[in-house]
Order: structure tokens, then sequence, then C-alpha cells
């Protein structure tokens, strides 16, 4: 096994009294791609974020396999978020140039880059294009190129495939295969077990912000004694999984009472009016 | 240059090519502050004046209703251009109540009715009109005028059959020489005078409010359209990323003020040229001063507005929240333009907002007061700070990253 690309140590997250991650470790080596399957809420994203640096952990520490802190080397890290994140007034060579130059990448080789995985990804005629009429595939393939352009250690896709048309969706998950094949690493949020079967070589399944499994697909089904990933899945889930917190703040006070006000109450049970 | 700057500036970069790619933007936020002086005071004097000619051109139907013939007073209304009616007076009590003509001058058949009658030696007299209407304005304004000049007449006309000297009975206290000569403030001093009434309080009120929007745009709006989770994972910090923001919304801010400003100095040399206003008499150690002064407190409220943007989570909060803030501006901006600057305590030059607003009008007016300069400045620098500061803890927050989309 490879040298340790990326150190996830015993981290917990909490938003206020919500603890979204609770002492997670992982050590993700230079050639992984990694499914990191779960339900809504389960801290998928959470996860990412703090791989990201976006988060800082509530305790523990994310770093590189040399040990520096992820905060001070996000240019070994490329992202691509649930919702792209692009600008629509700028072309998409525009928004890929923005943040190569932002990663301190020239726009040279940000281009040759760009050029390589787009003509791979079928986007060459769209790169002087402004991203505002983009489908959701090319806006997905543009983040993509944008989160390759400067040649990234670490590439995470959060939900690559949601929303995407079939021929989208599958030429999205041939370039994670290729980057694998190429010796890259991908961590890769998704919902669908079966995409991360077809996709990874290690599956991690996390459930009310624990990892639950973290193994070769083949792994997961000995461990669980399961014949099948579905079951597998079922089975190291099977307490009830809370819904997504760190996004959701309750009102209170005069806000709450408020709202109140223009807030219907649901229609009384048939039961209950008998 | 470092790797911090280079950043800075690529983000101020983005957001200023994103900013000008939107002409309606654009359009509010420099064309129209270019345009709004020049309108205001040229355009629209022009239109005034071009509507005044029109309604003195007019003829305007006046009934007169005295006991006797009006031109045996000496009384002639046919000269201000008024088709003049005559008619028997009424017999009624006050001349002022208008009665049954109420309804003619309602109807527009008439413009003005002037009631005459004799009581002794005075002539009683009452101009029916109806203010809402511009031309029943107009005719009342002409007799008036026509009243007014008979009525001159009549008075030298008694005093010299009394055997007086009219010039001496109505005029026993005169000014001698030129008036304009006795005020020892130039003109250009008045005109600083005049200018510090309302430049700081444009500038101030504009400077705020042309800062909403980017600064909505590059934060709320950033957030709701969920561009900042890629933003915040690249390598800046988040105080580069303030940095970047706040240079983007400061130039789009002060190219706005300059425009607004030239279009103001243009309305104003357009005025001069016309004997109006002078130009503003302004040393330049005074004029650097402003500038710094305008700087300062750009830098408090871009950094305040970006902060509160910040902490909004949709493009609708954030612009619910910075428009009513407006009025953080306006009242301090009112209110300070009724401060009388002479002999003015050094303690209102550390009041937020008004500090600078009382630098701006007093450096207009060309006075470089050191106590005061030192206070604005010491206490500019000190909000300009806590705003950066304020905004910098705003743009660390985690929850930055969540959109209500």
């Amino acid at each position: 096994m490879s040298a340790p690309l990326l150190v996830v140590d015993e981290v917990s997250k909490s938003f206020a009294e919500i603890h979204a991650l609770h002492e997670v470790s992982l050590t993700i080596h230079q050639g992984d791609i990694v499914g990191l399957v779960g339900s809504n809420g389960a801290g998928k994203t959470t996860l990412l974020r703090l791989l990201s640096g976006v988060y800082r952990p509530s305790s523990g520490s994310v770093h590189l396999g040399d040990g520096k802190s992820i905060s001070t080397a996000r240019h070994a890290i490329g992202v691509v978020p649930e919702n792209t994140g692009l600008y629509s007034r700028l072309t998409a060579w525009e928004n890929i140039r923005y943040h190569a130059r932002m990663q301190g990448i020239d726009d040279d080789e940000a281009w040759k880059r760009t050029l390589y995985f787009s003509r791979y990804l079928g986007m060459e005629d769209s790169l002087q294009r402004h991203t505002k009429g983009f489908s959701r595939g090319m806006r997905q393939k543009t983040a993509l190129l944008r989160a390759l352009a400067h040649a990234p250690k670490v590439l995470l896709l959060d939900e690559p495939t949601a929303g995407l048309d079939v021929t989208s969706a599958r030429t999205v998950r041939e370039l994670v295969k290729q980057l694998g094949e190429e010796g890259g690493t991908v961590i890769y949020s998704t919902h669908q077990l079966a995409e991360a079967e077809r996709v990874c070589n290690r599956i991690i399944i996390i459930h009310n912000g624990e990892v639950r499994a973290d193994g070769t697909p083949q792994e997961l089904l000995n461990i669980t004694g399961q014949p099948n990933l579905e079951e597998a899945y079922v089975a190291l889930t099977s307490d009830v999984a809370r819904e997504r917190m760190e996004d959701s703040k309750p009102l209170k006070g005069v806000a709450k009472w408020w709202r109140s006000f223009f807030t219907p109450r649901l229609p009384k049970g048939v039961d209950e009016d008998e | 240059m470092s790797d911090r700057l280079h950043r800075v500036r690529v983000i101020a970069k983005k957001e200023l090519v994103e900013f000008v790619r939107d002409w309606r933007t654009i359009v509010a936020i420099l064309v129209i502050p270019l345009l709004m002086f020049p309108v205001l005071f040229i355009l629209f004097p022009l239109l005034l004046a071009s509507e005044a000619a029109e309604l003195d051109a007019l003829m305007l139907d006046v009934v007169v209703q005295s006991e006797n013939a009006t031109s045996e007073m000496g009384l002639n209304f046919n000269d201000s251009k008024m088709n003049v009616t005559y008619e028997p007076l009424p017999v009624i009590e006050e001349l002022s109540a208008p009665g049954i003509d109420d309804a003619r001058l309602r109807n527009g058949s008439i413009d003005l009715l002037i009631r005459l009658r004799a009581n002794g030696s005075v002539t009683e007299y009452a101009l029916i009109y109806m203010s809402t209407s511009e031309q029943s304005l107009e005719a009342r304004s002409r007799a008036l005028a026509t009243l007014s000049q008979w009525e001159e007449n009549e008075t030298i006309q008694r005093i010299t059959d009394a055997g007086l000297d009219p010039d001496e009975t109505l005029d026993p206290l005169r000014w001698n020489g030129d008036v304009a000569s006795s005020d020892v403030a130039t003109q250009g001093e008045q005109a600083g005078m005049a200018l510090s009434l309302f430049i700081p309080l444009v500038l101030a009120v504009w400077t705020f409010s042309s800062a909403i929007q980017p600064s909505i745009d590059m934060t709320a709006g950033e957030r709701e359209r969920g561009t900042l989770e890629a933003l915040l994972a690249l390598p800046a910090s988040r105080m580069e990323l303030l940095m970047g923001k706040w240079l983007a919304v400061a130039t789009i801010t002060g190219i706005g003020v300059l425009l607004q400003v030239a279009g103001l100095l243009f309305a104003i040399g357009y005025l001069a040229s016309s004997n109006f206003i002078s130009l503003p008499e302004i040393s330049l150690a005074a004029l650097g001063l402003l500038v710094l002064a305008v700087l300062l407190f750009a830098v408090m409220v871009v950094a305040f507005e970006l902060a509160l943007a910040m902490r909004s989570h949709s493009v609708k909060e954030a612009g619910s929240i910075l428009g009513p803030a407006v009025l953080l501006i306006l009242f301090p901006a009112l209110f300070t333009q009724v401060i009388n600057l002479d002999g003015i305590e050094t303690y209102w030059f550390a009041i937020p907002v008004v500090n600078v607003l009382l630098a701006l009008r007093e450096l207009l007016m060309n006075r470089i007061v050191g106590l005061h300069i030192i206070t604005w400045l010491a206490s500019s620098l000190l909000y300009a700070i806590g705003a950066a500061w304020y905004a910098a803890r705003q743009f660390k927050r985690e929850d930055i990253v969540t959109s209500l989309s």
C-alpha cells in the first residue's frame, strides 16, 4: 500500500448542540477511488467540507500525509460541490481560469489541462460560452474541469451525478475511473450504492455522523455476511437516520412567535374530528 | 507581488468583470449618478423656464366685479394679458366669500375673480382664485402686480397731496453703496458655503446606497447561488476574500461617487457660466483632506455593508436589512446640515458618520482646523478598522457556506 495521502484523525464536528460527525478516522492513499455512501443528513457533505478545509474540525485534525494541515495545503485538493458553484456571467473557461489563478497556476498550464480533460468530456466547444444557459450536465462537467485544472492530489466530488442524464452521468463516472487508472485519488459522495460499486475501489458507509464500514466492496460483504451490498448497507445502517442538520437553525423568541402567525395548522385527523 | 496580494487582485478583478457584464447594474450605479445633477440643475430649470414662458404667454380670463368702472380708479387689468369682463358687484358682506362664483372657477370658465368696493377713502378688494390651477395662480399673480402698482401710485399721490415728499416719507432709512461689496466673504467662499450644505449629504448617501447592490451580490448573492463553497475551498484566506470583495465594491462605489461629483461639477460649471453660482475656492490641502475623509468613510461603509450582507442567508434578506440601513446615514447627514460650524465643539467630530460629514462641510468652506482634523481622522480610522474587523468576523463564520437554495 502506498503512503497516506490524506489523513482524517478522530475528527468530530458540531454545529452548536448538533453533532454532525463523531470521531471519524480515515486514511486515504494515492489511487483510492473512495465512495462515500450515506443517506441524507448522514454527514457526507460535512466530511467533504472538512476535507476541503471549508469547515474546521471541532476536535481532531485533517492533514496531508506529510503532516501539513489541510487549511494550509488546499492546493492539494480539487472540489466539485453539489451545486457546482459556477458564475453565470463568466464563460466556462473564465470560471476555470479564476480558480486556477487563485491556485497560483498560470493560464497556459491551466488551459492545457482544461483542453485535455474537456476533450474527454466533450466540452471543447463550450469553453467560451457563458455558463448561464448550461444544462446541469454541462455545469457538472465545467465544475470538474475547474477542479482538475490545478492538478490536485485529491479530487472531492459531492453527488457528482445527481440530476444528470444517463449519458452525462456515465461520462462523469468514466472520467473518475480513468483518473483512478492514472493513479489519481478521488473521494466521491453519493446516495447510490450501486454507483459507488461501479466506480469505486473502496466504499465508506457513513451513517448518523459515524463511519459504519470502510473497505472494498468484497470486504463489506465479508464484514456483514450479506449476499449483496444493498443488504450489507441496510444491515450497517439499521438504526433510524437523522435529518439533515447543519443547515437548519431552529427559530427562537420573537421570530418563532411571528412565524407561527403565518404557519397553517395541520388538518385534524378523521378520528379526532369524530 | 506576494501570493496574498495576487489572490486579492484576482478576486477583485473577477468581481469587476462580473459587474460590468450586467448592464442594468451599470445603469443604476454609474450612468444615473453621472446624469443626476446635470438633469437636476440644467435640464430641470430649462424645463421650468419653458413652462413659465408658456404660462406667461397665455391670455387669461378674468372677471372684475365692482360698483363702478375700474378705469375711473385708474386700474387697467387689460395690460396684463388678461381678457377682462366687467360685472356689477353682487350684494355680499365679505368680498372674499366665493358664493355662487365658485362654480365658474372650478369649471375653468374663468381664471380669476376680482372684487373691488369703495369704503370711504379706502378701496377694499378680494381675489377669488383656485390654488390648484396654474392658470388661476398666474392670473392672481398678474392681478396682484397691477393692484400693487396702483396702490403705490395712489400712496405717492396722497402723500404729495398732503404736502410731503413721498421719497423721504416712504424711505427714511436708506442703504448707501453696493450691497454685494459689503460681504467680506469672496464669491468662491460663498459658493463653498452653499455647496457644503448638500455635497456632504450627496456623497454620504450615494456612497452608502451605491455600495448596497454590489455588496449584496458579492456576498449574499454568492451564498444564494451556491458559488461560495467552491471559493472557500481555494487556498485563499477569508481575509483575502473580504479584501478582494471590498476592493471591488469600493472601486465600483468610488467610480459611482466620482461620476456623480463630475456631474455635479459640470452642472456647477454650467451655472457659474450663467453667474448663478461661482466655483468654490478650495486649497490643495483641503482637497486632499476631503478625498481622505471620503476614502475613510468608504472603507467603513463598504466593510459594514459587506458584513451585514454576508450575515444574510439570501439576497432578499440582505436587501431588507441594508435598504432601511440607509437611514443610518440619512438622518445624521440631514442633522449635520443644520449644525452651526462657528465655535462648534470638537466632540462632534468624533461621532460616527457625523464626523465625516462635518469634516466635508468644513473642508468645502476651506476651513482647516487642526484639532478637528485630528479628531475626525482618528475617529474615522477607528470606525473603519472596527467595521473591517466586524466584516472579517462575518467572513470567518462557518455557516456562510450554507444557503437557502
